[in-house]
């Protein structure tokens, strides 16, 4: 059993102490291929041990960044530097930086021993060195019974565990992982998730992991960095991403959300109201960014905050009626959808706790959805 | 499913299918029948216009003892490996730099090099005679062994770079850059990764290589003088005798000159053939 934390233990939060030195420090970096800006500026600190996710829909630069970083691009405009040193102008096998691909790049030629083996090798170091360095690799990846197989004699779990190893094997200040993950099935994914976390803990070296899966970025991170059209939207702890989003995209990327537009009636104390719909009672939530009275805003709230009822809960502050539109049943939960007042369709998830429910909501029910005035964000347009 | 078998085919089809194809090969095989042929026969045989008919005694031992009697076939043979071997060794190594360093480099000017090296390809090399028996004459190369080879080297590389480019370009380009990233040295790279990657495709160039060669005339033609550094393909002419051209010689020459080529060919088959097909099977 895993020891309890104990009250006043130290939370890793590096980022959140002024006199901490990143190991990778990212400043003003812009790349352009031709016309195209792939990366816009961007300035971001990574700390030693972190595991980093660069989150973001495909073609918003972040294997782009990950690249400058391994030094197989150059930025444009910018400097990277790891370890208080400049990279402008390190070739990539003189960084003390390893990168793994999403097709894993095992040399087809080589055994699984020979390829964890390889850098070491190819530095010329002593040969019990090594043949130890190697034997700990296998170890730490379980795959001490496949040495002597080649790449494509083993499955796609073991190749992708051959590829970590290698990249580890030199024991490198920074190791970036393009989707590595990508190519294993949903069940092997989510295991190897929590394997990935293990040997990053155990190793103590600094991951960046570049994926399009959120909840993988999720899972695995210390601190997620969403991006969009090569800009970082928003650089925070996998909670905040998902609970204090700082913008309509971060909102709807990550998870489920609804988004409900209307104009802001009043800013209090940190609560925001906003005017939604006609005949519809207006809706409470924490204020963020900049918001101005009578503006345009969008409210966002988890399906999961959200309570669905048949009588009007009026000690809610929230509350929203409509008919139900759809049910889906997901075994652990059902989701409703709800189409309330302007076609706008809001989605409520609610967890099946007792195995024989009465599900009383059927089609068409009218019903009332609530929620708390701190369930949801009123975030500017 | 295309070419569709023939047992698919109706029966007249199929009747029509196996007379042709036997004559077909026969029609193929003729000149080869009739060098087998002729390096059986007496020069009597020749004499008196029996080309194709059975011949009146079998002289194939006779003719066969005589080649490697009364000329110095070894020499040639041995002067022909002396010639190719480093031929190969050469273009095979020059292009396999070549080729990495065009398909896994991006520099300004690396498609026109390419194209250079193919271009080459269509220079007819009888223009070039005059010029180059010129320039081995200035280097101080003509009629010797290092002549021939360097201009060997100089033409096969050519087609040799333009070969291995493609190869090392279908590689998957992720398994340099993971060594690179493994801190390992481009030349490592080459070495170790690329080179035995590409090694289907190097055991098939050297099998074409070996061909073109060794069953070159032309080179050693003009580039050499002394009868003792003569390759095989330019000693078979000294078997046709002073005032008569015994042809049965020449024909059992012939085979002994034709053999290694074909042996190289068994002997690499298992490659040459994976080399050929290679890439076309991903998956």
């Amino acid at each position: 059993m895993a020891e309890r934390p104990s009250p006043n233990q130290t939370v890793f939060a590096p980022w959140t102490d002024p006199d901490a030195v990143p190991l990778i420090r990212i400043e003003g970096v812009t790349k352009r291929f031709g016309d195209f800006t792939a990366i816009d500026n961007i300035d971001l600190n990574i700390y030693r041990r972190e595991f980093f996710a660069l989150l973001g829909p495909s073609g918003c630069g972040k294997t782009t960044l990950m690249r400058m970083l391994a030094g197989f691009e150059t930025p444009t405009e910018g400097r990277i530097s790891i370890d208080e040193q400049d990279m402008a102008g390190v070739a990539p096998n003189r960084r003390a930086v390893n990168m793994m691909f999403q097709s894993y790049a095992l040399f087809p030629h080589l055994s699984v021993w020979e390829n964890i083996a390889f850098g070491l090798r190819r530095d010329g170091a002593d040969k019990d060195k090594i043949a130890a360095r190697v034997e700990e690799m296998l170890k730490l990846v379980q795959l001490e019974r496949f040495a002597r197989r080649k790449p494509h004699q083993i499955s796609g779990g073991q190749r992708q565990r051959v590829a970590l190893a290698r990249s580890l094997a030199k024991a490198p200040k920074l190791l970036l992982l393009d989707e590595p993950l990508g190519a294993l099935d949903k069940k092997l994914r989510q295991d190897t998730q929590f394997e990935l976390m293990d040997i990053q803990e155990k190793t103590g070296t600094t991951f960046v992991i570049v994926t399009h899966d959120q909840e993988e970025a999720m899972t695995v991170a210390s601190r997620v960095a969403v991006m969009d059209n090569g800009r970082i939207m928003q650089v925070a702890t996998p909670a905040e991403i998902y609970e204090q989003p700082n913008s309509v995209y971060v909102a709807d990327f990550i998870g489920d959300v609804n988004l409900i537009e209307g104009r802001v009636s009043s800013i209090d104390e940190g609560r925001a109201t906003l005017d939604w719909a006609e005949g519809q009672h207006p809706i409470t939530g924490q204020a963020s960014g900049s918001l101005s009275k009578g503006g345009r805003a969008t409210f966002a709230v988890r399906p999961e905050k959200l309570y669905i009822s048949r009588e009007e809960p009026t000690e809610r502050t929230n509350r929203v009626w409509g008919k139900i539109l759809d049910i889906g049943y997901l075994g652990n939960l059902s989701t409703y959808h709800v189409e309330t007042t302007g076609g706008q369709v809001i989605k409520c998830e609610m967890i099946n706790v007792s195995r024989i429910d009465r599900r009383d909501y059927t089609w068409d029910d009218e019903v009332w959805l609530s929620w708390s005035d701190t369930a949801g964000l009123v975030l500017p347009e | 499913m295309f070419p569709r078998p023939i047992q698919d085919a109706s029966p007249r089809a199929q009747l029509l299918y196996k007379i042709a194809l036997p004559v077909s090969l026969i029609i193929w095989l003729l000149p080869m029948i009739a060098i087998v042929a002729t390096a059986g026969r007496s020069l009597s045989d020749l004499n008196y216009g029996n080309y194709w008919g059975v011949p009146t005694e079998w002289a194939f031992i006779e003719n066969f003892s005589s080649v490697f009697g009364s000329s110095s076939i070894g020499n040639y043979l041995l002067n022909s490996v002396i010639i190719t071997i480093p031929s190969i060794i050469g273009a095979l190594f020059l292009s396999t730099l070549a080729g990495a360093g065009l398909a896994l480099y991006k520099f300004r000017g690396r498609f026109v090099i390419l194209a250079l090296f193919i271009a080459g390809n269509f220079v007819p090399f009888q223009i070039l005679m005059i010029p180059v028996r010129q320039l081995t004459l200035d280097l101080g190369i003509y009629d010797t062994y290092w002549g021939v080879i360097l201009f060997q080297i100089a033409f096969q590389t050519g087609f040799c770079t333009f070969f291995m480019r493609n190869f090392i370009a279908d590689l998957p380009f992720e398994l340099v850059e993971a060594a690179r990233a493994e801190g390992v040295s481009e030349w490592k790279i080459l070495i170790h990764v690329i080179v035995p990657l590409v090694r289907p495709a190097l055991a098939a160039l050297a099998v074409l290589q070996f061909t073109f060669i060794w069953n070159d005339f032309f080179w050693p033609l003009i580039l050499i003088q002394s009868d003792e550094l003569r390759p095989i393909t330019l000693g078979l002419t000294t078997l046709k005798g002073q005032y008569i051209s015994s042809f049965n010689l020449l024909a059992a020459g012939s085979l002994i000159a034709a053999l290694p080529p074909v042996m190289m060919f068994f002997a690499m088959q298992r490659h040459f053939i994976a080399g050929l097909t290679l890439g076309a099977s991903k998956g």
